[in-house]
């Protein structure tokens, strides 16, 4: 925040840090599945309904066994994964052998977000930790308040909504790796049919025993002729009850 | 001692490219009493020789909990000591708040190592006057680290330091190479034996001045433990090892070469024998 | 040594009165009491070789690296008080970190090797603080030109830029060694070698301490990034250097056999 409306508000009214988030990502999923851990995201960075920049990569790499994906304020994910950036060079200079597991990734930026919702001034994401490290898989989540969970499967933003209930419904710990990444692009494309910050360009990633990866955007296979979204006689969207 | 206008700052270089300061301090390490570390396949064993300033005080402790993995034997000015101790535990504590795992001991050590060579640069702070033996287990392993005042630091499988530590080092130069093979029970009778090279002519290596730590995996090959013995404890070590014997060996068979070693280490050994029944 | 005391050489700022400043030289003095430490900028890379005098047989060999990685792209060796040195490679970290959180980019080797000799130089300059007993040589990788460069920086706070240099103790004759040297055909492979047996012979193994041989590179095999050669390939070089060494010794010994003038190659070999 530039100094001189720092110093006017403070003057007139009380400090007052960011309360909503400018250029933002929508939901990032995870699950565990039989190798490991696998993220997945649209590309799309909207400013407020805007479908600003179609090719924002929200999911990273750092170190070598984790993968970060971030939803929310994108400028805000920017910064953390900076801080991952230079945590990883710091590591990589220590030379020593050792490096941070999935775990102590998590815990970090679970650290970070909770200082900073403590100084009211919080980084408005929704993380998703996922990695796989001495033959564990990792995931969990992280929000904007420092609340920190692990859980089988994860989704932020809208998906915590709309993907979460069929990712429940359909998983098992043994999910081969084809129907782990089926059912993350199922989720997807619900989401990108529901949710109206959502894209149907996405990036799948996959942490496990031989690193991480992520792959590059692709577009997703959708079906407008569904009928819950063929417009009736009347011009009514009518079909099977999907509105 | 040879001295000179170039002795009394810290921050001023002789002509030979000395910092005389500097090593002046290392010298207060030697003062300290003695206090070695062991680094075994899955343990790391401290011992120390503690002092008892006064006949009416306590022994001066000699080994610190860092944390849960870590413990440090100390050897210097025991103030000096604890101010570094503090900043440690801090660090290991923080570290664990953040990332939820242990602090990895060489990192620690780096930065203590820093804070040593800090005060060699600024004309406002004079060296720590201390050296610490850092034994930890974590990530990678087993380590033992060596750091003084000088700000230099190393690792090593085994090292003494303070009072006639050369002693306890001849001793571990000869076992070294066996240290990875040893169990826990092995390591720590080779800790005693080379501590007791390093006890002065009118003391003995007994339960009250003898300390170890050990940290390492516990039993269960999973947790990470740190444990001090000290006192009562100690006597059942001390009565596994058959101090007295081995350690004159030791000294005939190594220390023959540095005649200075010989001149005043063997025979005090040789008084304790008498003077404390080990066997 | 040229003329010391008479209260001229106490402070980094005081100038003798004949314009030097001692406590530098001193602390220079440092660095040439250090382990011979080489740099050699080859066609295809940077290598660069340390002498690291090793102080107990307990000690182990990883400990207290004179080699540190800065970033991907550059990495530079010690020469001098460790301790020092660690000052140092912090501040050319924190150099790295900085330019990339606000360019974006790899920070220049040139750049890096002048802001680390404006931080070097300003121990020199004030009386609360003595000079760095440390020289340090850079190897980095600009991505922007395309060129891998070698930079040594002294604690005067001097910075140049080399195709070969030498510090410490061997420094001498490491340097005339360097000098006959096609660098810019030379590879990195063969840097490898040549710097193993300038070190090899420099090193008094009746005197000196023992010694592990450090050695880091930058090379387009490896994509330009710095890191700690492989143990094996620096054992392959030593050994070709011992071997080598055995052989020019047989050689002087063939020489002195025949009753010709000394062998040159054992001057160069003493440091002087």
């Amino acid at each position: 925040m530039a100094g001189g409306v720092a110093e006017k508000m403070e003057s007139s009214s009380p400090m007052r840090h960011t309360t909503r988030p400018i250029v933002t990502g929508t939901s990032v999923l995870g699950l565990k599945y039989k190798d490991g851990v696998m993220l997945a995201a649209d590309t799309l960075a909207s400013y407020g309904s805007l479908a600003m920049f179609q090719d924002m990569r929200r999911i990273s790499k750092t170190g070598s066994y984790t993968l970060v994906g971030g939803s929310g304020e994108m400028s805000d994910y920017a910064a953390i994964t900076h801080m991952l950036e230079d945590l990883d060079r710091e590591n990589k200079n220590a030379n020593d052998g050792f490096e941070f597991s999935p775990k102590e990734i998590f815990y970090y930026l679970r650290a970070v977000m909770y200082q900073r919702r403590n100084k009211f001034d919080p980084l408005w994401n929704s993380l998703v930790v996922g990695g796989f490290k001495d033959g564990q898989p990792f995931l969990g989540c992280v929000d904007l308040r420092g609340t920190a969970f692990e859980d089988d499967v994860v989704a932020t933003g809208f998906g915590a909504h709309l993907a979460l209930p069929v990712m429940r419904n359909k998983w098992r710990p043994d999910l081969e790796e084809g129907e782990a990444r089926a059912l993350l692009e199922d989720c997807l494309r619900v989401l990108y049919y529901r949710d109206c910050r959502a894209l149907d360009k996405v990036q799948l990633s996959k942490a496990t025993s031989e690193g991480t990866r992520i792959s590059e955007p692709y577009k997703l296979e959708t079906d407008w002729a569904s009928a819950s979204f063929v417009a009736g006689p009347g011009g009514d969207l009518d079909g099977d009850g999907g509105w | 001692m040879f001295r000179s206008m170039y002795d009394t700052d810290v921050t001023v270089w002789s002509p030979q490219g000395r910092l005389l300061q500097v090593e002046y301090a290392m010298e207060a390490v030697k003062q300290g009493s003695a206090c070695l570390g062991i680094v075994g396949a899955k343990h790391v064993v401290l011992a120390a020789l503690k002092r008892q300033p006064n006949e009416l005080s306590s022994y001066q402790k000699k080994l610190l909990e860092i944390d849960e993995h870590m413990v440090v034997a100390i050897a210097g000015l025991n103030a000096d000591a604890r101010s570094l101790a503090k900043y440690m535990r801090t660090e290991c504590l923080n570290h664990k708040y953040v990332f939820g795992a242990p602090l990895q001991a060489a990192r620690l050590v780096v930065d203590v190592a820093d804070k040593y060579q800090r005060c060699t640069q600024m004309y406002v702070r004079r060296p720590y006057g201390v050296g610490l033996l850092v034994a930890a287990y974590d990530a990678t392993g087993p380590h033992l680290y060596e750091t003084c005042p000088s700000g230099n630091f190393n690792e090593y499988v085994a090292m003494a330091i303070g009072s006639r530590a050369q002693s306890a080092k001849t001793y571990l130069e000869k076992h070294f190479e066996t240290f990875k093979y040893c169990d826990l029970d092995d390591l720590i009778k080779h800790a005693l034996k080379a501590l007791a090279g390093c006890v002065s002519s009118d003391k003995a290596l007994d339960k009250a001045s003898a300390s170890l730590a050990v940290v390492g995996l516990a039993d269960d090959g999973v947790a990470v433990v740190s444990k001090l013995v000290e006192d009562d404890a100690v006597q059942p070590y001390l009565d596994a090892i058959d101090i007295a014997p081995a350690a004159v060996e030791e000294t005939k068979m190594t220390d023959e070469p540095p005649p200075d070693d010989t001149a005043t280490i063997p025979p005090p050994e040789g008084e304790q024998a008498g003077d404390v029944d080990m066997s | 040594m040229a003329s010391t005391g008479a209260g001229y050489d106490l402070s980094p700022t005081t100038f003798s009165n004949d314009g030097r400043i001692f406590q530098v030289e001193y602390a220079t003095k440092a660095v040439e009491n250090s382990g011979t430490t080489i740099g050699i900028r080859c066609s295809d890379g940077v290598v660069l070789g340390v002498e690291k005098l090793l102080t107990s047989k307990m000690l182990l060999k990883s400990s207290n690296r004179r080699v540190a990685t800065l970033d991907a792209h550059c990495g530079l060796v010690l020469c001098g008080l460790a301790a020092d040195g660690r000052q140092i490679v912090g501040r050319a970290r924190d150099e790295c970190s900085n330019y990339d959180e606000v360019y974006g980019d790899k920070i220049p080797p040139r750049v890096l090797a002048a802001r680390l000799a404006d931080y070097v130089h300003y121990f020199t300059i004030h009386g609360a603080l003595r000079p760095f007993g440390t020289a340090s040589m850079i190897a980095g990788y600009d991505p922007c030109t395309k060129t891998h460069e070698l930079y040594a920086v002294e604690p005067s706070g001097v910075c140049l830029r080399y195709f070969g240099c030498a510090l410490g103790k061997g420094r001498q004759s490491a340097k005339s060694e360097i000098e006959k040297l096609d660098l810019s055909t030379l590879t990195c492979k063969d840097a490898l070698r040549e710097i193993a047996k300038m070190i090899h012979t420099v090193h008094d193994e009746s005197k000196d301490k023992p010694f592990a041989l450090e050695m880091a590179w930058l090379t387009k095999d490896t994509g330009f990034e710095f890191a700690l050669v492989p143990d094996d390939l620096v054992q392959e070089a030593e050994a070709w250097a011992k071997a080598k060494l055995e052989e020019d010794d047989d050689d002087d010994d063939d020489d002195d056999d025949a009753e010709m003038t000394p062998a040159p190659p054992t001057d160069a070999a003493s440091p002087s």
